[in-house]
């Protein structure tokens, strides 16, 4: 991988290496993903569930996030989002509310880098 | 891409892996690392899966399952892959992003062999299904080469089997060739012991094996006569008084030289071919010898085979006689001119004795 995109990714929150071990070293198919990810629409029908205050719906998006999170390697919004499905479980509404302003900024870290 | 072992022949080896799971990254991950070891087929969700599995369980070497999936979760294809059984057959694994106690303990008791978490490290992943399907494949290699060396062993005992009766009838058929008989009536004394106790209630407890070997020590009842001078087995006429006696010493006779081969000894059927040669002259009224035996102190089958003996002798032309006619025949057993035999056997014979009757038609 170029140094530039390498460096542009882990600033973003994102650790490269791991990913790309994951994918077997396939940097193609690591590419394809990660554009995937930047239309993936889960992260849009978080915001809204949370915001209508739908706990199934807002559970499944998160958890599903955090799926595809962790199989990029998105430390950062990984960890974010592992809390905030193991909140949904604990019934803690407030407390997972409560970490979306730190979602999306992770989020949108990630998302201007793709 | 590494070597497949292909297995001995008619060993069909599993070779394609199965992905279960909704998620695309996760398929085309787990895609990634198997694809140079396995023949590498995907499912987006359980339902899907499932039907793969159950429509060729043959062909995959081990599937993994992702938990929590649309239309079909992962522990219920579980559920239905443990009542079909196959379970035992194909390793399945748990890949799984939030292994719960309680969803790790109920796939464990299913039978799966790992649960795995997600987002996979990929030599762990690899390295822990490859060494369970390498399980997988080792034992039922095993498990075939068992079964065919047990078919092998069985061939050979059925060959040993086939020529201890190859040789017993040799040896009873060479008597009988002293006499000038063709070696078809041991043959056929083997053949209506047979079928008297299996087509009739004669044979009421007796196993078909005990039925096989009581046929077997039928075709010996005749051993003895080797020890009968030429003069008095091959006479035309009447035996005289003393001539008789003689005669009469091939059920003894015969007993003994069975006793000396200690061999058949051990046979199974040994008890019965004693039992045969010494008392199948024996008669239900105490008339016959050489014990002169009564009633139930003759066993069954030394009945049945003093039956088929007289039947045949009657029914053949013999050294000393013509053949005579198949009414006279069952004339002269049922008057009893051949001595008197229990009743109850006489019934059972003339019930079937039709189909004994057929034996002379086809070996004339």
């Amino acid at each position: 991988m170029e140094t530039a995109k390498y460096e542009k990714l882990t600033a973003a929150g994102i650790d490269v290496n791991s990913a790309l071990e994951r994918f077997m070293g396939n940097e193609m198919l690591l590419d394809r993903f990660l554009r995937k990810f930047a239309a993936d629409e889960n992260y849009r029908k978080l915001c809204d569930a949370v915001a209508a205050g739908k706990k199934e719906e807002a559970l499944t998006a998160s958890h599903t996030l955090k799926g595809v999170t962790g199989n990029l390697s998105m430390t950062d919004l990984f960890d974010l989002l592992t809390r905030q499905v193991q909140a949904f479980r604990d019934d803690d509404w407030k407390a997972a509310a409560d970490l979306m302003p730190l979602i999306t900024q992770a989020y949108e870290k990630v998302l201007a880098v793709l | 891409m590494p070597q497949r072992e292909t297995g001995k022949p008619g060993y069909q080896e599993a070779h394609t892996l199965l992905i279960v799971d909704d998620d695309e990254i996760n398929r085309g991950i787990l895609d990634q690392i198997f694809a140079s070891y396995y023949d590498v087929e995907e499912a987006e969700n359980g339902k899907i899966g499932l039907q793969k599995i159950l429509d060729h369980p043959e062909k995959y070497g081990a599937v993994l399952l992702d938990v929590v999936m649309p239309e079909m979760t992962g522990l219920t294809v579980l559920h239905h892959l443990d009542e079909a059984g196959l379970l035992q057959v194909i390793p399945v694994f748990l890949i799984t992003a939030e292994a719960s106690d309680s969803t790790m303990k109920e796939a464990y008791q299913l039978g799966v062999m790992d649960v795995i978490s997600k987002p996979v490290v990929p030599y762990m992943v690899l390295r822990r299904v490859n060494s369970v399907v390498e399980l997988f494949r080792a034992r039922k290699r095993l498990a075939l080469q068992v079964e065919q060396q047990q078919s092998e062993i069985l061939k050979k005992a059925q060959q040993i089997i086939e020529l201890n009766q190859g040789m017993i009838e040799a040896l009873s058929a060479a008597i009988e060739f002293r006499n000038g008989e063709s070696g078809t009536h041991v043959r056929r004394i083997h053949d209506m012991t047979k079928f008297m106790l299996t087509h009739t209630e004669l044979g009421k407890g007796l196993t078909k094996d005990d039925i096989d070997t009581i046929a077997l020590a039928a075709v010996m009842h005749d051993v003895g006569k080797i020890a009968i001078p030429d003069a008095i087995l091959n006479k035309p006429g009447r035996l005289t008084p003393e001539e008789f006696e003689v005669m009469k010493t091939h059920t003894t006779q015969g007993a003994l030289l069975l006793q000396k081969i200690p061999q058949l000894r051990e046979n199974k059927a040994y008890r019965y071919a004693y039992d045969i040669a010494l008392h199948h002259h024996e008669r239900w009224d105490g008339n016959g010898y050489p014990e002169k035996l009564k009633g139930d102190e003759i066993s069954l089958w030394a009945q049945i085979v003093s039956l088929a003996d007289v039947y045949d002798a009657l029914s053949c032309k013999r050294v000393y006689k013509e053949a005579f006619s198949r009414e006279t025949v069952l004339d002269m057993i049922r008057n009893g001119q051949c001595g008197v035999f229990n009743p109850k056997l006489l019934e059972c014979f003339f019930s079937i004795e039709e189909e004994l009757s057929k034996m002379y038609q086809k070996n004339e």
